[in-house]
């Protein structure tokens, strides 16, 4: 793997209409995620985390602002394989076993998929469904598809993360054990990371940063730097430290 | 073991019934054979069916190739390139709506050999599959869309990984269908159109001959050859659905392929390519003038020429006649259908019994009906509506119930929750929910309301457009053949267009789409 890029977005403005109507989506966002380092962005829904994290994967046309992910524009990133990306639905192609579902980043890139067969049978026991490789996602359970989808925002080693709300789907418990098993990747694989989420104890938990938004119109209204050494353990979700951490993000959540 | 021999009970007890009433003559003195006469007969001519399924066979496979091979590559074309399917609106929709009984003559006089079979079934094909390709192609999980854009995917690679494989079940039920269509389509040629084998020729040499038993026979191999072609490609697309159901759908909007015109010169082009298309096949084919007939002809023949105004009143006399049964026979069938759809929403175990019937009903070519038809009803205004209501009556109850069953289910178990009967429930929200599957039920099935009432006209009562048809072909009169042809298509795209205005209008009332 290369050197891990950064993401830099800088004066994000996005205008939508609906209904005649003119919303302000985003105003004047800028963020800078370094190299290696683990971002998250909270905020109330609607508010526009998805909307930067389209604009940055160069899914959303902006009417003003600039996204580079390692010097790269980001329809450039992307068709070079440097992103991988997953959403808040699992959103595997229902006639592809697991196998097949990690590997298609592989074939939209156009890379040969035989010789990474090792790769994808390593990232299939990173998520915990060995033994499932020729599964149909309609076989497994909720948890098990949002595990294939992480595997195979992995696939094509990606240098930068970007993760939309993707344990939003799951149960408290599940998604405790996701956050631990997501540190332990990012740590072995040094991908710098975007993640959008709303669960403050989620973001921070993993996150070195976290970019707090307010809504109408969507701004990044703080920067909180988590200061909690590595590796983190679940003891931590109990820690008075971690909570007075999650307060003060909350307060800011609600405007204060 | 024990329910799915149950599941044949009703079979039998019609079967015995049947049975007991040819045996005994009951119905209309002997017009109904009992099962055991027919398959004597059957058993009789056994030397001469081979040749006539193996024609129809040919044509109406032939047609079936041909025609989805067209309509799914026009499908791709209408999602690639949305204003393609602007302009060929006009066009998809008169192939909807154009009554095969109409042009088969059309067909034969233009066309040689198979052709004619094969246009028809191919034209019985088209609207289904492509209807069904541009669904299944438009029908795709948006994110796993986004997801291969993610990767810098391109238009072409979410139609390769996405859209493509995802429209599969769709286009298979299409096919599913269509299959039954290419073979009414083959044998309606093959009875308009001459030729001396296939089993419309069959049927149409064995009309005059006054022998029930033999009708019955070709008309029940029809069906057999028809259902088992819809049964082939239902176990096909059983398996490819399967294992593959989408676990989660964020369905992309489906834009419709007979969707809203859209621009003036996208809608002016598509009300002008139907007549490119007919002005084209003449030139195409080097038609003679005095069998082909290019549009002008026909506006020259209704209203400049000599004959005009007799030509005008034959055609106004057999509308007065069509018209007014045909709007008959689509609110009977309509009534049915609401009437059995309600009854299933209510006693789901009569209609468990009841639709294996309608099933074979639906099937069963219409052609090959008609005739049974005629010498169990006679000639009389009852054979029409009869068809009439038989052949709308089923996709209008399958529309209807599909509307039924997609009100929530906690909407219809608030008024329960209150102590509602099951009448007034229905009457609170199943009925007001099902409405605009009701218009959409009159959209689909007006021009097969046309259909039936022209057949039957032509083979049975020898009254209206059917009969005018039919009495041109025999004085040779191209210039009316071609006249008619052209007033019901346009009559079935107006109806058509008509219902689908009201059902707009419906919905904007009622806040739906």
């Amino acid at each position: 793997m290369t050197a891990p890029a950064g993401i830099a977005l800088s004066g994000l403005c996005k205008t939508f209409a609906s209904h005649g109507q003119k919303v302000e989506a985003l105003r004047d966002v800028s963020l800078n995620c370094p190299a290696g380092s683990f971002t998250a962005l909270i905020g109330p829904s609607g508010c526009g985390k998805s909307t930067i994290l389209r604009a940055a994967l160069g899914l959303e046309p902006l009417d003003s602002g600039r996204v580079e992910i390692g010097g790269q524009a980001p329809q450039a990133a992307t068709r070079a394989g440097v992103t991988g990306v997953a959403f808040q639905d699992a959103a595997l192609l229902p006639w592809r076993t697991v196998a097949q579902n990690i590997a298609l980043p592989l074939e939209v890139l156009g890379r040969a998929v035989g010789p990474e067969q090792g790769r994808i049978r390593d990232l299939i026991a990173l998520v915990g469904l060995q033994g499932r490789e020729t599964a149909l996602p309609g076989e497994l359970s909720g948890g098990m598809r949002q595990r294939v989808a992480i595997a195979r925002a992995l696939v094509s080693a990606p240098q930068v993360l970007f993760l939309d709300e993707p344990f939003g789907a799951l149960d408290q418990i599940l998604r405790r054990q996701m956050n631990i098993e997501l540190q332990r990747i990012w740590a072995e694989t040094g991908v710098t990371t975007l993640l959008v989420t709303h669960g403050i104890d989620e973001a921070v938990f993993l996150a070195d940063r976290v970019a707090i938004m307010q809504a109408g119109p969507g701004r990044i209204v703080e920067v909180v730097e988590i200061p909690f050494a590595r590796p983190r353990a679940a003891s931590l979700f109990s820690d008075p430290e971690f909570h007075h951490q999650c307060d003060h993000i909350a307060g800011v959540l609600h405007g204060g | 073991m024990a329910a799915r021999l149950r599941a044949f009970f009703p079979y039998l007890i019609a079967l015995i019934l049947w049975e007991v009433a040819g045996q005994l003559d009951l119905v209309a003195s002997g017009a109904l054979p009992a099962p055991s006469e027919i398959w004597a007969r059957f058993w009789l001519d056994r030397a001469d069916y081979p040749r006539h399924v193996w024609a129809t066979l040919q044509a109406s496979g032939a047609g079936f190739v041909l025609g989805n091979a067209i309509a799914v590559l026009a499908g791709l074309l209408f999602v690639l390139l949305p204003a393609t399917a602007r302009v060929a609106r006009g066009l998809n929709i008169a192939i909807f709506a154009l009554p095969p009984i109409a042009i088969a003559p059309i067909l034969a006089l233009t066309l040689e050999g198979m052709t004619p079979r094969i246009v028809l079934a191919a034209l019985g094909v088209y609207f289904v599959t492509m209807q069904a390709t541009v669904t299944g192609l438009s029908q795709f999980d948006s994110r796993t869309a986004d997801l291969v854009r993610a990767y810098g995917g391109t238009r072409a690679s979410v139609l390769r990984f996405v859209q493509l494989r995802g429209a599969l079940p769709a286009i298979l039920s299409g096919f599913r269908v269509a299959a039954p269509n290419a073979v009414l389509g083959a044998i309606l040629a093959e009875f308009g159109g001459g030729g001396r084998w296939g089993l419309g020729a069959y049927l149409l040499g064995s009309l005059g001959r006054g022998e029930p038993a033999r009708l019955w026979g070709i008309g029940l191999t029809a069906t057999l050859i028809a259902g088992l072609s819809y049964a082939v490609f239902a176990a096909i697309s059983a398996r490819v659905m399967g294992a593959s159901r989408a676990v989660t759908l964020n369905p992309a909007a489906a834009p419709s392929a007979t969707g809203a015109p859209g621009g003036l010169w996208l809608g002016l082009a598509s009300l002008i390519l139907p007549f490119l298309v007919w002005w084209g096949f003449l030139v195409a084919l080097r038609v003679p003038d005095m069998l082909g007939k290019t549009p002008w002809d026909v506006f020259h023949y209704l209203f400049l020429a000599d004959g005009a105004a007799q030509a005008q009143g034959r055609l106004l006399a057999a509308l007065a006649e069509t018209l007014p049964i045909t709007g008959l026979g689509l609110a009977a069938g309509l009534s049915v259908a609401f009437a059995l759809s309600v009854s299933s929403h209510l006693s789901p175990g009569f209609t468990r019994a009841f639709l294996p019937f309608a099933l074979v009903t639906q099937t069963m070519p219409l052609v090959a009906l008609t005739p049974l038809l005629v010498l169990i009803l006679g000639r009389g205004t009852a054979v029409t509506l009869w068809i009439t209501i038989s052949v709308t009556f089923f996709p209008a109850y399958v529309m209807i119930t599909q509307g039924l069953a997609q009100v929530p289910r906690a909407a219809l178990e608030l008024p329960r929750a209150y102590g509602a009967s099951p009448w007034r429930e229905l009457r609170l929200v199943a009925i007001p929910a099902s409405v605009p599957w009701v218009f959409a039920a009159i959209r689909t099935t007006v021009p097969r309301a046309l259909l039936g009432v022209m057949i039957a006209e032509w083979l049975a009562t020898g009254r209206g457009l059917g009969n005018l048809l039919n009495q041109s072909r025999g004085y040779m009169d191209f210039s009316m053949i071609w006249t008619v042809a052209v007033v019901s298509v346009l009559l079935s795209v107006g109806f058509y267009q008509m219902a689908q205005g009201v059902e707009r209008m419906v919905l904007r009332r009622m806040g739906g789409a």
